[in-house]
């Protein structure tokens, strides 16, 4: 069958669209998450048209199919979990058109968030998604991740920020669909658009998309403290909250996390703490008088070391967010043993943000309980955390360990009344962990529904089976 | 030149993340990832652990300008470029058999 496959493929999309090389072909059924599987090739469509080619070849001899962007996942949403074709939309990366006074760019699925952004820098706007991995992550695999990012609080989720999508669908012909619109305001039925952002390419394959852009704002203040007591921490953004704002960024790690991350920084202070970063999107007018305003709010709440800046720039120039940017690197780096394979596991549960200091509580206890070194950061706008450890994935003792480690994290996120994912999505990593959340909530026939909306579009299970449940 | 014991220890420690992929020049152009640094370190892996080299996984590996912008982002400060300038020395020297080199673009 594969070799029939392959030569139908072929025949359809051309010898230099269908990359059959066992070595290419395993350098895409890998992930970020550290999980891979093999595939009998990898398809580089450059059209929604050779999409539905695909879609519709494969519906036919009953292949699954990978949609995929940079494998940057976290969850184990990407990687081909059983043979089949991985669809790769790398090709697929044009910024079709910018309306400003529309407010949105057209796109196709492969192009990059910061591509994006860097264009639509020079006329002043921006896509405000920012996940941490967006210099390669592409749009399409936040559309089918649910990404949200640094901005999460003021911004949101991607499921905020398309008005709507092209989607092909796996039947006999590949059915190509229009949903949504290219408006903000948008009512006709059901909303499909909605249903497919964070389905983890289950119900379709993307193949444009309708983002809406806002203007980059004339001024963002910065501030950045550290605190002894982490709920001296949490008070000072109460207070921010209280007062009405809505800041653009708020940021925290954890003392232990911000040593590791601040070691071979270059910066002139002296970071020591629980860490809180905040900025906040002013005009050049108000800008002193938010800092002013800021400062004092920290100080009020015992912080024992403050930097600010008036301006974008000036923030970059101080290093103000270099802590920050380096968190992934070193939780990649976190109790790594010399010499040994290391993989590292990003957790991503959310709670509501008055939770967080119960949750570092716990979350430190439980690391403890395992012997693990956690790093602990994440959005505290939105209550999103990320704990993560480092184990050996050739060490079977430690990954049962690392694997009940993950099970009490997400545990903790609903004891709290938050959730098992907050970005990541649920890919083979997170299923149980699903159902875990949907039992707490005597909600399990909610799984079932979505079971059922599943066999509508895909009724043969070909999209990426095996993910956010079995079907 | 650097055992393939280092090399190996070294790349080994790709975490998959991708950084790499964003600041290197010829991915754009290369017919898919193993023409990038993220590709050709996971290539180096695989041929260093099995003993062999596809044309098309030696040819991507090849296709490398060494100029470095990835390692200067890696997170986990692998030096990418050096380990692919070591590995491009032993194709060359026939470790792993005659290879003819074809690089191909998009």
């Amino acid at each position: 069958m594969d070799k029939n496959a392959i030569k139908e493929l072929v025949s359809s999309l051309g010898e230099e669209k269908v990359v059959t090389d066992k070595e290419i072909v395993r350098l895409y059924s890998k992930e970020s998450s550290g999980l891979s599987g093999n595939a009998i090739a990898v398809l580089f469509p450059e059209s929604a048209e050779e999409v539905s080619r695909i879609a519709s070849i494969a519906y036919r001899l009953e292949i699954p199919i990978y949609p995929q962007g940079s494998s940057s996942s976290l969850s184990g949403n990407a990687f081909p979990s059983k043979m089949g074709v991985i669809v790769s939309f790398e090709r697929m990366n044009k910024v079709k058109n910018v309306s400003l006074i529309d407010s949105v760019a057209i796109v196709e699925p492969g192009v990059r968030i910061e591509e994006l952004n860097f264009m639509l820098e020079e006329k002043g706007y921006m896509f405000p998604i920012d996940p941490a991995s967006q210099s390669i992550a592409t749009i399409g695999g936040a559309i089918n991740n649910g990404a949200g990012g640094l901005r999460g609080a003021k911004y949101g989720t991607m499921k905020d920020w398309v008005n709507g999508l092209e989607v092909v669908i796996p039947d006999e012909n590949g059915t190509r669909l229009s949903l949504g619109c290219l408006t903000i305001k948008c009512r006709h039925g059901y909303d499909l658009v909605r249903l497919i952002i964070g389905s983890e390419g289950t119900l379709a394959l993307v193949v444009g998309a309708a983002l809406r852009i806002v203007p980059i704002p004339e001024r963002v203040v910065t501030i950045l403290s550290f605190f002894n007591r982490l709920e001296d921490l949490l008070n000072a953004f109460v207070e921010i909250k209280e007062s009405g704002v809505q800041p653009y960024i708020a940021e925290f790690m954890d003392k232990k996390t911000v040593e590791l991350a601040a070691k071979g920084v270059d910066i002139s202070f002296s970071p020591n703490g629980n860490m809180l970063l905040i900025s906040i999107d002013t005009t050049a007018e108000s800008s002193g008088r938010v800092m002013n305003w800021l400062v004092d709010t920290m100080k009020r709440h015992n912080a024992i070391e403050i930097q600010s800046a008036l301006m974008q720039q000036e923030a970059e120039e101080k290093g103000l967010f270099k802590i920050r940017r380096n968190l992934f690197s070193a939780q990649s780096r976190l109790g790594k043993k010399e010499g040994r394979p290391s993989r590292v596991f990003i957790e991503d549960i959310v709670v509501p943000p008055s939770k967080i200091p119960a949750a570092v509580s716990k979350l430190r206890e439980i690391g403890e309980k395992y012997g693990f070194i956690v790093s602990l950061g994440g959005h505290i706008g939105d209550g999103n955390i990320h704990p993560s450890v480092v184990y050996d994935p050739e060490d079977e003792e430690e990954k049962k360990k690392v694997y009940r480690w993950f099970e009490e994290v997400m545990e903790v996120s609903l004891e709290l009344g938050g959730s098992i994912s907050a970005e990541h999505g649920i890919g083979t990593m997170k299923k149980g962990g699903m159902k875990m959340e949907f039992s707490e909530k005597s909600s399990e026939k909610a799984i079932d529904i979505m079971r059922e909306i599943k066999a509508v579009f895909d009724p043969k299970c070909i999209l990426n089976p095996g993910k956010v449940f079995d079907c | 030149m650097k055992p393939l014991e280092e090399i190996l220890k070294d790349v080994s420690r790709c975490v998959y993340c991708g950084f790499c992929e964003s600041v290197c020049p010829t991915l754009p152009f290369g017919p898919h990832r193993g023409y990038g640094p993220r590709g050709r370190i996971n290539l180096i892996i695989n041929s260093i652990k099995e003993g062999n080299l596809s044309q098309e996984a030696a040819s991507s590996i090849y296709s490398c300008l060494l100029c470095n912008a990835c390692s200067e982002v890696c997170p986990m400060k692998i030096d990418i470029a050096g380990d692919i300038r070591e590995m491009k020395a032993l194709i060359n020297r026939g470790a792993f058999g005659p290879i003819s080199i074809k690089i191909r673009e998009r």
